[in-house]
């Protein structure tokens, strides 16, 4: 089966069972795709898959033929991404990191859908995804950062 | 090694399910929790004739691959389903689970089969051989039992359109994301020039089974609202009775006053 990872079609010849988290990181080296619960319960294993955030953890390779997917490796070099790098850290909305790329994904799919987000929209889009450092709300206010200094990127 | 099949169309997911021994994968969020190597797949969640939403006179018709995003964003779905839907786990597994995967994972916590409880929804069942319409309450057998045969594929959900618009849901959960109902419930009243015309309730994470007792709905059927207030005592006793709680890390106890407390607010919002 084929998919485009990051931009690339890639051909993936192993089990359709193998979930998308385990061969991301095991198979391409996407380690920047961390591994918390495997239980879909934490989306420090988010990804985007067809425009939408998913977590990797859920997901067996079947499902994703065909599909396109983007990491947190491939979002990097978009200028998007610049803008959610200096507004997160603008507020130290990133202590141990581990959730981050998740979090960053997560952003990316609220400002996508809601350019001009409000506080509960925020809140909403990243429920899926668990932080144990920062209680969230420097989080939010970066992503309501991101939407202001981002005008017109999204 | 085990096969796992990726079926392009209805038929060939049908052709396949009649000759192998295969589990349906629609979303796949029930399923990778205890992701096993050793069982068959078929996966079916990009299947375009399982992914349509539509309406015709008598029923909204559900795609069963089609997510809970998809319900969400629809302007076809009922406002009574898409409070459920959009209480479902967070936005990264609403994007991925379908309410074919919820009714099928046969679980009585499943927040969408709640609502098509509720709203007597039919379940339209098909295989190489052919196809049955069941309503959704017969398709529960038990804990964890369902209906569904082998060889079959739940292809589409067919909600009636009728009594849809004055609903009543509350999920209660230990948390506002991310959450496994501990008790959820759900109720339908349409009161049509200060009578009742239709009420319908549902109890979910109750029981073995989702609990839905028409035959105790319909003693408000018919009444006014005056006369629904003289008969609420014995409606609520009758759904006191109904109701028989499982035990887990939720007690039955809490469970039980939860629902009569959620039934008491529903009545309580119509005016009764």
């Amino acid at each position: 089966m084929k998919f485009i990872l990051n931009g690339t079609e890639v051909t993936y010849t192993g089990a359709l069972n193998a979930s998308l988290l385990d061969v991301l990181r095991d198979e391409y080296r996407l380690t920047g795709v961390k591994c918390g619960c495997k239980e879909g319960e934490c989306g420090a294993c988010s990804v985007i898959m067809d425009d939408r955030l998913v977590n990797s953890c859920m997901i067996a390779m079947g499902q994703a033929a065909d599909s396109t997917i983007i990491s947190i490796e491939g979002y990097r070099d978009t200028d998007r991404y610049a803008v959610l790098d200096r507004a997160y850290a603008s507020v130290g909305a990133a202590q141990c990191g581990f959730c981050i790329p998740g979090m960053i994904l997560a952003s990316e799919c609220i400002l996508a859908k809601t350019p001009h987000p409000s506080e509960e929209q925020i809140r909403e889009g990243i429920s899926g995804n668990l932080c144990r450092c920062t209680g969230y709300n420097a989080i939010v206010t970066a992503v309501s950062i991101a939407a202001k200094e981002g005008e017109g990127l999204w | 090694m085990v096969n796992s099949y990726i079926a392009a169309s209805l038929k060939e997911a049908l052709d396949i399910r009649a000759r192998e021994d295969v589990i349906p994968y629609g979303g796949g969020t029930d399923l990778m929790i205890k992701a096993a190597d050793d069982v068959s797949y078929l996966f079916i969640g990009k299947i375009p004739e399982l992914k349509q939403i539509s309406e015709d006179n008598e029923y909204i018709r559900i795609g069963a691959a089609c997510t809970f995003t998809e319900i969400i964003e629809s302007p076809l779905i009922p406002p009574v389903l898409k409070a459920a839907a959009s209480q479902i786990g967070g936005p990264a597994i609403r994007n991925l689970g379908t309410i074919g995967g919820n009714i099928a994972n046969g679980s009585p916590k499943a927040d969408s089969v709640l609502i098509l409880f509720v709203t007597d929804a039919m379940l339209r069942l098909v295989s190489d051989k052919g196809e049955r319409i069941l309503p959704v309450k017969d398709y529960y057998l038990g804990k964890k039992k369902t209906a569904l045969a082998g060889d079959e594929l739940i292809s589409e959900i067919l909600i009636p359109r009728v009594d849809l618009s004055n609903y009543y849901y509350k999920k209660v959960g230990a948390r506002k994301a991310q959450a496994i109902s501990r008790v959820a419930f759900a109720g339908l009243m349409n009161i049509t020039n200060g009578r009742i015309t239709h009420c319908a309730t549902a109890f979910g994470s109750v029981s073995d089974v989702i609990i839905r007792r028409d035959y105790i709905d319909a003693m408000l059927i018919g009444r006014t609202i005056e006369e629904a207030k003289a008969c609420k005592a014995e409606y609520l006793a009758a759904f006191d009775e109904a109701i028989v709680p499982i035990s887990g890390r939720i007690s039955a106890e809490y469970r039980k006053s939860v629902c009569m407390n959620l039934l008491g607010d529903f009545l309580s919002e119509n005016g009764i």
